[in-house]
């Protein structure tokens, strides 16, 4: 049994979405996966349950704090909610990845002049 | 969060977590019936899409973890479930880890105490034993002279000191007792680095000649004989007839030479000049920055120069000097024996992991298709090497634990059955090494057995394991080749062992076969010490005293015979003096001792023997045959000419083809007497040095001529023991309450002669034996496991027409192909190995075919006996249940 093909995202990629996410609104983890892959337009295929390791690393650091509750469909859910630290470390890390960014499209947009 | 509280609040939050993913993949299920899947088909879609559950569950728990320590205890746990499910190999295995591992430990043990610790001195490393070199070879004590020598000419020691011990009798104290006693230069305990806990150390003045008579006592004597007095200066003891002023004590361990109470000045009466006279210990300490190797070369220079410029050349006089650590020095006899010991145990301890590793092997072949659903469900193959490494560790650890509880029972008997030639027994104990020992051992042990079989298990392609539908029989063809190599490996190694254990068996058995030339049943010996005199009345008036004695105790009912002699043969404690005697007629004997010198510079006249001071019952009492001529009688009184008896091989070596009663030799050179013995009898030969060590050349002398003050009484008796030593004791006392005795019977003094060969071929063969078992076990165990792996195959052979004799036949030459290959390397290893304790045998070659024969049909018998079981059943097997059965 094989892992799916799927493109390997780079390491802090997935908790950075998350962060993102949830600085929008609060969500419990089928929402946030359903929301990430539709905003992704389905370009990201992760699996659903790589998810919760993300979220309980995020729970220890603090960065995100979750409770217990009643969902729209009745059901009882776990809501994440961003903490101040998640949205100082949000801002952080996402600077961090546009310069990383803007490294990486300068190298490749020389290659190909 | 901190840690603490995180865990205690863990179990929440795993269960949060499991609800979570619970409801993740009910809602998206909902989703997809919605959406109109049906159900059945929606709940896999949800579970698909979710990814490995478990694994994911797993990553997550992870978070809160401390990943290599709980992943550690999750394995202890799991590898301790392992081990519960199946107890009786559980068992087998501790069992047999604990066996090897005590022994090994309790072996270690001994060989550290002895060989490896550390005597107990100030940097012990750095003290020195000093020999000088006869022209044979062989070290030697020194004589006064040459020590004085070396101590004043060397420029490798800081101090040098002499030293020598004998029993003598002490009264004074408590009682009178046969006392060890140890004369020592001066400088003595400065080599050692030994301070007195009360009063003082000798100084030069205590050792000038004349000085008033001092003398050191040893903790225990202060206690239990002197009764601890702070005050010494009150404090007496009466030594060999002289009082001696206690002048300190030394510290409570403190027994050195072993055994010895007390210390006295040597030379109170002054040195003896001769260079051959050779009645010292030495020992220095070294300098700052001079090695051994320095220090052998100046001392070897001095002594080089002593013998080519002493007036006393001879075979007597040293030819070199030798200089070794002390603690080589003590422990040299014992090394051999107990590094063979070591080597033996450490074999047992293989052949034990061998058993313990095949059992793992089987199980875990069995477990293929465990480890096959842990490596699908996302388990790394370093997760699945370290459950076995955490089974193997639990394994030998609960077996070295086991083990070492048993070392400390099996040291107890260990040492009880320790012969008492045996160096530094007292320092040995399971002590904090010791302990490290056991555990680096039970670790190295896990280690191998674990990287083994986990090698062997994850090896290969584990989902094989799922497609066999859990036989796995691709990689149990492997791990069975393994197993057969194990076992071959184990024959080898028992071979070699048995082998070593048959040859040292026989060797006892030849030991034994030899006649010891006397009696050894029924004979009381009696040590009595006069104090020493010089005075010839005086000694006179002592041999009167003795031959009082021994009529008094030919009194005693039951008591057949009573003699007298200087030394008992096979005696711990030392065997007789020997020296040079010359051939020569009445008016050829020198005047003085010093004319005696030149005369022994005459090889021709020369001759060389043992010196026993004995009475004509000595002879009667043990046995000793009459070859010709007589034995001591009335006629040889003290002022008649002196007469000598002779050995066997005396008459023969000195006197071939001609009869030597009737000749007439000096053998003032041993007790200082110069009167001529005359040759009057020849007696048979004894093994005086043990059954293994040739017959010595002997002559002996009449007490009754002749006197000494130290004789030990023999009395052959049919009365018992007890009777007859209570009643020498009254007798004793009823002459001079004085005087002290020390009782034995010859048997003692000759089993204890053969004390260190027992004890060896004892432990080895105990070793032998149970290797035999663990390898019988091993075979069993391969074959057995190949049979039940093979039913499917024996069965499809006896559908198609084989008969139970090719079945057999088959079964039986696969072992014993295993078989042979395992027994022709322990061939070859015992051909190479035995030859290390060559020296330990008697009688036998190391390569003795009778031994080796024997051996291997043994082995191979039993190894055969192993298979045949397995292979009866194999014959027995139904081809219908046997292809049922998958």
């Amino acid at each position: 049994m094989k892992k799916s093909e799927q493109r390997d995202l780079f390491p802090g990629a997935l908790e950075m979405m998350i962060l993102r996410t949830l600085k929008r609104q609060p969500l419990h983890g089928y929402a946030l996966v359903q929301h990430i892959k539709r905003t992704s337009n389905d370009l990201l295929q992760i699996e659903e349950g790589s998810l919760y390791p993300a979220l309980q690393r995020l729970l220890k650091e603090e960065l995100v704090k979750a409770e217990w509750a009643v969902s729209s469909t009745n059901r009882r859910v776990r809501i994440y909610r961003l903490t101040a630290a998640g949205a100082k470390h949000l801002e952080h890390e996402v600077s961090r990845f546009e310069k990383m960014l803007e490294g990486i499209t300068r190298v490749l947009a020389r290659g190909e002049s | 969060m901190n840690w603490f509280k995180q865990l205690f609040s863990r179990r929440r939050l795993y269960d949060d977590l499991s609800a979570e993913i619970q409801a993740h993949i009910e809602e998206k299920a909902d989703e997809l019936v919605t959406s109109g899947m049906p159900r059945k088909e929606a709940t896999a879609a949800a579970r698909r899409e979710f990814g490995n559950v478990t694994l994911m569950a797993e990553d997550s728990r992870a978070v809160w973890q401390w990943p290599s320590i709980e992943s550690f205890f999750a394995d202890v746990r799991y590898g301790a479930r392992m081990l519960r499910r199946n107890p009786s190999a559980t068992a087998v295995m501790v069992f047999t880890l604990a066996l090897a591992i005590g022994a090994t430990t309790a072996i270690f043990s001994v060989v550290y105490g002895v060989l490896v610790r550390p005597l107990p001195y100030a940097d012990s490393s750095r003290i020195m034993a000093v020999f000088e070199v006869s022209s044979n070879g062989g070290w030697s004590h020194l004589a006064d002279p040459n020590f004085d020598d070396f101590r004043d000419q060397n420029r490798s020691f800081q101090t040098m000191a002499k030293y020598n011990s004998d029993v003598v009798s002490v009264s004074g104290a408590s009682q009178p007792s046969r006392t060890m006693v140890s004369s020592v230069s001066p400088d003595f305990l400065k080599v050692l680095g030994i301070q007195p806990i009360l009063g003082r150390d000798f100084t030069a003045s205590d050792a000038k000649k004349g000085a008033g008579p001092t003398v050191l006592v040893s903790y225990g004597y202060w206690r239990q004989q002197l009764g601890s007095p702070p005050d010494l200066s009150q404090s007496h003891l009466k030594i060999d007839g002289a009082v001696f002023s206690v002048i300190g004590v030394l510290p409570a361990a403190f027994r050195f030479p072993p055994d010895v109470d007390l210390w006295l000045p040597a030379d109170l009466n002054g040195e003896n000049p001769s260079r051959t006279s050779h009645n010292y210990f030495a020992l220095g300490r070294l300098r700052d920055g001079v090695t051994v190797e320095q220090a052998n070369r100046d001392i070897s220079t001095i002594a080089r120069r002593i013998h080519d410029t002493s007036s006393e050349q001879g075979d007597y006089l040293l030819k070199d000097g030798i200089v070794i650590p002390l603690q080589d020095s003590i422990t040299g006899k014992a090394r051999s024996a107990l590094l063979v010991l070591l080597g033996a145990v450490g074999f047992l301890l293989l052949v034990a992991c061998a058993n313990v590793a095949n059992l793992l092997l089987a199980q875990a072949s069995v477990r293929e298709r465990e480890l096959a659903i842990r490596s699908a469900l996302g388990a790394a193959r370093g997760r699945l090497i370290r459950q076995f490494l955490t089974e193997a560790f639990l394994l030998s650890l609960a077996g070295g634990g086991l083990g070492v509880l048993g070392a400390f029972w099996g040291l107890a008997g260990l040492v009880a059955l320790a012969p008492g030639n045996l160096p530094r027994l007292d320092s040995v104990s399971i002590s904090i090494p010791v302990l490290g020992f056991a555990l680096l051992l039970s670790t190295a042990v896990a280690a191998g057995l674990g990287v083994f079989t986990a090698a062997r298990a994850t090896s290969g392609d584990l989902r094989e394991g799922l497609v066999e539908g859990g036989r796995g029989q691709a990689g149990s063809q492997g791990s069975q080749r393994v197993g057969r190599a194990i076992v071959a490996a184990q024959i080898a190694i028992t071979l070699v062992l048995v082998v070593g254990a048959g040859l040292l068996g026989r060797s006892l058995v030849k030991v034994l076969e030899v006649n010891p030339g006397f009696r050894v049943d029924k004979i009381v010996t009696m040590d009595v010490a006069l104090p020493w005199v010089e005075d010839p009345k005086a000694k006179a008036s002592q041999a009167i005293f003795f031959s009082n004695l021994i009529d008094r105790l030919k009194q005693i009912p039951g008591v057949r015979n009573v003699g007298a002699t200087s030394g008992l043969p096979m005696n711990e404690d030392g065997g007789l003096p020997d020296g040079m005697f010359l051939l020569m007629t009445q008016n050829e004997v020198p005047k003085t001792m010093d004319a005696l010198g030149p005369l022994l510079q005459q090889k021709e006249l020369l001759g060389s023997a043992d010196f026993c001071v004995a009475t004509d019952g000595y002879f009667r009492v043990l046995g000793i045959p009459l070859i010709r001529g007589r034995i001591f009688d009335e006629r040889d009184g003290a002022d008649s000419p002196h007469v000598a008896v002779i050995s066997a091989s005396l008459a023969r070596d000195r006197w071939p083809n001609q009869d030597p009663i009737g000749h007439t030799i000096d053998f003032g050179n041993m007790d200082g007497d110069l009167r001529l013995l005359t040759i009057v009898g020849i007696v048979g030969d004894i093994h005086e040095y043990g059954l293994d060590a040739p017959p010595r050349p002997t002559v002996y002398v009449n007490l009754f001529q002749r006197p000494r003050s130290a004789i030990t009484v023999t009395m052959l008796s049919d009365a018992g023991t007890q009777l007859v030593t209570s009643a020498a004791r009254g007798i004793l006392q009823d002459l001079n309450p004085e005087i002290p005795a020390r009782f034995r019977t010859l048997s003692q003094v000759y089993s204890a002669s053969l004390g260190s060969r027992r004890f060896n071929v004892i432990l080895i063969g105990f070793f032998g034996v149970v290797a035999l078992l663990l390898a019988t076990t091993g075979v069993f165990g391969v074959m057995a496991y190949s049979v039940s792996r093979r039913t499917r195959e024996i069965g499809v052979r006896v559908a198609l027409g084989a008969g139970s004799g090719d079945v057999l036949r088959m079964i039986l030459s696969q072992g014993l192909r295993t078989i042979f290959i395992g027994v022709a390397i322990g061939i070859a290893g015992s051909l190479a190995l035995t030859r290390t304790i060559e020296s330990l045998l008697f009688g036998v070659t190391a390569t003795d075919p009778l031994t080796f024969g024997g051996v291997t049909l043994l082995l191979v018998g039993a190894a055969l006996l192993a298979c045949y079981m397995p292979a009866r059943r194999a014959m027995r097997v139904d081809p219908m249940v046997a292809l049922r059965y998958e």
